[in-house]
């Protein structure tokens, strides 16, 4: 990527896509599953009827010859299915060429009746720029909510090419899998369509890679139109969390920077996460029933009482200082009618995790971009720390002052069928940031009426001077709670080392 | 609260008062007092246990050049845990207990907001058997009892109605403004530390099923949890930098106390140090407790795992069989008058050819060794494995009573040579007593009662010719007449109990049978090992 010619733009969102990280960022989650869930195949593939027939026609009016793009929709391991909601052609990328084009052979005109396998391998085959194929999927990915992810790649191609293509197609898709690690399960299983325009079909195979590339790995899979989308149940949840992360010396010998340590305190925190009891509209969930009931599902996360994990097993450690993570996250998830409720829980888990991790990443995305200018640097850095360093790279460890580190606020935006996509709002920006993303990255138009965009979470509050005593006892403030009464005082214990206790019994005489 | 007095030169008749409420100075003499035989029956059938497990962590930072404050940090987090159990984003989680799978009540939530901590005990309104509602807030401990108490007979603490509650925090609280997340580092000024103190707490709380389950938790669950919380912040602060006491909760239901009883350890000790011993004799002798009788062991403790294959279950561990306590249930010996006397506890019954290992005509004493050795096992005495027929002939090597040549033979063992076992592996003294006749040992009933009534453990009778278990005897003084509980381990046939109570190898054998046949061989002589009950808690 270094190499491909770059144009700084106006608003450094484009300047974000030519950053390809190591998407495989794995958090804890992925590797315990791997043991419990047999990997299973989805089997048949269901596509939303009134979206892939409005591609349909708008592809076969359009005479490209080719397009590319990513399948935007959901890989369901219990129900062995995938569902498709829609394709997001990939955009030209920063040198306006397309992500993927035809190359045709000089050989085209004489050799055209022979037909063997070689030339017609020359006569025409894909070019695609997988690189930027992969970048799409990230930024789309980021714009998705709970249970909806990029899950394949489509091509409308005639077939000829098509079929000189596959392992190149192949590579592209591993590398949208890689940009977008599927991190509940361990599928590594991708959706490939081809939409073939002489004559119109459509075909889906069925993408896997745990070997090396076989003819084995594309395996067709049966693929029909229906209805998906409006029989998605909706759930929602706003997560409310408050992390105190120590910073301690003996870790100083590999030093971290504030993004490398919320990078580890959002994985760790996942696992946290991935045991929690859900609470949906009001009940315990317990089995893995479906939920039938219409309307918006409100989901409650109960994590362990007061067992904070970051405090690791008892031993002394000098403390540098306390880095407190704390906010909400609003978050969506979309789950098919026949899924079992546990899928929802676990859809609105992820998007907690992949929120805090997309914001994280859109912040040091942007800090990356604004290391060469001093001028363009982010509002915090020039907030009286005295470096020219964006503050997700600040090495906390050697970092005397307070420092704060704003995540930009999720927005929601009306995308098909009532459902809803998100996007992630700067301090700075303005919503015509979100409508050039939706168009640029979405392929949709933006949204025209303002008022349609769930705004549910506010701008983080700006850094509130507190103690270092005051926030590493966060929840000691005296003033908050009434100590009084109630509260025992020391009880004697005798002997120090055991105590006898009558079981707390109730007994009514009459 | 309950009181009583007792005259000592007169009547001897117990008198109750009571007192109203806490504040109370005036005592009530309670006039209507009702005996119960059996009482664990009224108990159990009107009452339940709740049980709540609740691990917390708490870091504590603390000034470093600064060691009282680091204390003060300390109890203030602690009170900020005690405050926090009544916070409205609390969450109880309110389920039953029980290893059946279907007909368990759906688990119900109850939310701290809803929870009520200042009504008076005495003024809860109890609910009725048949108080049917769908709020959770009515709910009563019964909702979550088990109806069919068909498969239960024995009511006991092990077997009543348990309610797990689990303690939880709601993250999703609805607040009017989330704001988005943001992360603020906020440096130490001053040198500090950082401590992450543990804490393992398990209450367990005896209820009325008629009191609604939202007042069990609020004023018998979070009490509960706070007196914990309270003992082991106390036992941790005097050494709070320098030591990390691993303490445990374990509930315990000795014989003779109705309810179950919880007592902390401190697990950084072994069970066997003297430290440990020292603390479980004085709470024997708190209790009441008999001070020969190992009560109060963790591996005594009530296992509430809903699992029926628990690690605790030996048999399953071995992946044997092994059948327990054969002679529950054998046909009486016939002994008109008799007072019998038996082992006291389980025991496992082991005989030739067990585990594929073909010692007949030779291994019947290992057998009846292995059947002593899991006496005390089952009694919490030891926790070695039994000993298989190699490894007692090793042992007996060790001591250099037997050459090395002994290992693997197929070489009987007596009465002795059991004791020299039972003394190296239990560290367990015997008496042994010699008869030089089949014939004198119906003399020898009484002090075999005797062994029975205070040792309580199981015999050997060895000697000139095959070796037996004796399990205990039934002896009318007056008539001399007498009949041994025997325990063959000559059977070679599979573990079971029928064919082993039917042919006779678990059974009653009087002396002389009814043909004249005397089971002690009167031209022989006998050795009979009598381990003795360790003096051990």
């Amino acid at each position: 990527m270094a190499n491909r010619p770059t144009c700084k733009t106006k608003d450094g969102r484009k300047e974000r896509k030519r950053k390809i990280y190591h998407a495989a960022f794995r958090f804890g989650l992925r590797s315990k599953r791997r043991k419990i869930q047999p990997v299973k195949m989805v089997k048949a593939v269901v596509g939303e009827e009134s979206q892939l027939k409005l591609i349909e026609d708008r592809l076969s009016q359009s005479g490209l010859p080719v397009q590319l793009g990513l399948v935007v929709g959901k890989l369901s391991s219990p129900l062995d299915r995938g569902f498709v909601f829609d394709l997001v052609p990939t955009p030209p990328n920063d040198a306006g060429e397309a992500a993927c084009s035809l190359l045709e052979s000089v050989k085209d005109d004489k050799e055209k009746g022979t037909k063997s396998r070689s030339q017609a391998a020359e006569v025409s085959s894909l070019f695609i720029d997988d690189d930027w194929v992969a970048e799409h999927a990230r930024q789309v990915a980021r714009m998705l909510v709970g249970g909806v992810g990029v899950v394949g790649i489509y091509i409308w191609v005639s077939s000829d090419a098509f079929k000189n293509s596959t392992i190149m197609l192949y590579q592209t898709i591993k590398g949208v899998a890689e940009a977008t690690p599927v991190l509940e399960t361990d599928r590594e299983e991708r959706l490939l369509i081809h939409i073939c325009y002489s004559p119109m079909r459509w075909t889906c195979r069925n993408c896997t890679w745990t070997s090396n590339i076989t003819s084995s790995s594309l395996r067709p899979c049966d693929f029909k139109m229906g209805r998906v989308l409006t029989s998605l149940q909706t759930f929602k949840c706003t997560y409310n969390f408050n992390l105190s992360l120590p910073i301690c010396h003996e870790s100083a010998s590999n030093v971290q920077t504030l993004r490398d340590v919320l990078r580890q305190g959002i994985s760790h925190h996942a696992k946290e996460l991935k045991d929690a009891k859900a609470i949906i509209d009001g009940n315990l969930v317990v089995g893995d029933e479906p939920c039938t009931l219409d309307g918006v599902h409100e989901v409650e996360l109960l994590l362990p009482f007061m067992k904070d994990s970051n405090a690791e097993a008892c031993s002394r450690k000098d403390a540098l200082g306390v880095l407190v993570f704390n906010g909400s996250v609003c978050s969506f998830a979309y789950l098919n009618s026949k899924e079992p409720i546990s899928q929802a829980v676990s859809d609105i888990k992820m998007d907690i995790i992949m929120s805090l991790q997309s914001r994280l990443d859109i912040i040091c995305d942007e800090a990356y971009g604004d290391v060469g200018p001093k001028d363009d640097a982010s509002p915090e850095a020039s907030d009286g720390i005295s470096t020219n360093k964006p503050v997700s790279q600040l090495v906390l460890h050697f970092l005397r002052k307070e420092c704060s580190l704003s995540f930009p606020r999720r927005v929601f935006v009306p995308w098909l069928a009532g459902t809803y996509i998100c996007d992630y709002l700067q301090p700075s920006e303005t919503l015509e940031v979100l409508k050039d993303h939706c168009v640029e990255l979405m392929s949709m138009e933006g949204p025209t009426d303002a008022s349609t965009i769930l705004k549910p979470e506010i701008e983080a509050p700006s850094l509130v001077t507190k103690s270092f005593w005051d926030v590493a006892a966060p929840f000691y403030s005296a003033s908050s709670f009434p100590f009084g009464d109630d509260m025992e005082e020391g009880r004697d214990l005798d002997n120090s080392q055991s105590s006898v206790k009558l079981s707390n019994k109730l007994v009514f005489i009459g | 609260m309950i009181g009583a007095v007792t005259d000592l030169n007169n009547t001897r008749e117990v008198q109750f008062f009571r007192t109203r409420s806490e504040n109370s100075r005036s005592l009530e003499l309670v006039t209507s007092v009702v005996y119960d035989e059996h009482p664990e029956k009224h108990i159990w059938e009107t009452g339940c246990l709740l049980r709540c497990e609740l691990p917390i962590r708490l870091p504590v930072y603390f000034p470093a050049k600064n060691w009282p404050d680091a204390e003060k940090m300390y109890l203030r987090a602690t009170e900020a845990v005690v405050a926090k159990f009544k916070d409205p984003q609390v969450v109880y989680v309110v389920e039953t207990l029980s290893k059946a799978s279907t007909g368990v009540p759906q688990p119900v939530i109850l939310r701290g907001i809803e929870l009520d901590f200042d009504t008076a005990l005495s003024n809860i309104k109890l609910l009725g058997k048949d108080a049917h509602d769908s709020d959770p807030k009515f709910l009563s401990c019964a909702h979550f009892c088990l109806k069919s108490k068909s498969d239960r007979p024995i009511l006991s603490a092990e077997n009543a109605d348990i309610i797990q509650l689990s303690v939880l925090l709601n993250s999703s609280e609805k607040s009017e403004k989330s704001s988005s997340p943001v992360a603020e580092y906020i440096p130490a000024l001053e040198e500090a530390g950082l401590l992450a103190v543990n804490f393992k707490l398990g209450v367990l709380c005896y209820a009325a099923k008629e009191i609604p389950v939202m007042y069990a938790v609020s004023k018998l669950i979070i009490p509960g949890l706070v007196d914990q919380l309270n003992s082991m912040k106390n036992v941790i602060l005097p050494n709070l930098l320098t030591k990390h006491p691993q303490l445990c909760p374990y509930h315990f239901n000795p014989p003779g106390v109705l309810h179950p009883i919880t007592v902390i350890y401190e697990l950084n000790y072994g069970e066997t140090e003297m430290k440990q011993v020292d603390i479980r004799k004085s709470l024997h002798l708190r209790l009441g407790l008999p001070s020969d009788r190992p009560l109060l062991r963790i591996a005594n403790a009530l296992d509430f795992s809903t699992t029926n294959d628990s690690a605790r279950n030996d048999t399953i561990r071995k992946g044997s069989t092994l059948l327990k306590d054969v002679h529950v249930g054998i046909p009486i010996s016939g002994v008109p008058g008799g007072i019998v006397s038996l082992i006291q506890g389980s025991y496992e019954y082991y005989h030739y050819l067990q585990d594929s290992f073909n010692d007949s005509g030779w291994g019947c004493a290992y057998r009846s060794l292995q059947t002593i050795i899991s006496w005390f096992r089952l009694q919490h005495y030891s926790s070695i494995d039994v000993p298989s027929h190699r490894e007692i002939q090793q042992a007996l090597v060790e001591i250099g009573d037997k050459d090395a040549s002994f290992i693997g033979s197929r070489e009987w063992i007596g009465a002795i040579e059991l004791s020299f076992v039972l003394d190296k592996l239990l560290g367990v003294s015997c008496r042994v007593i010699n008869v030089t006749s089949g014939a004198e040992l119906p003399e020898k009933c009484r002090e075999l009662a005797l062994h029975f009534e205070n040792q309580g453990t199981p015999i050997m009778i060895g000697g000139g010719v095959l070796a037996y278990t004796l399990l205990g005897v039934d002896y009318n003084e007056a008539s001399g007449d007498c009949a041994f509980l025997i325990l063959d381990p000559h059977y070679t046939g599979n573990e079971d109990l029928k064919k082993i109570v039917n042919g006779g190898w678990c059974g009653w054998k009087k002396s002389v049978d009814s043909k004249g046949r005397s089971f002690f061989l009167h031209d022989k002589f006998y050795n009979l090992l009598l381990p003795q009950r360790p003096n051990m808690v």
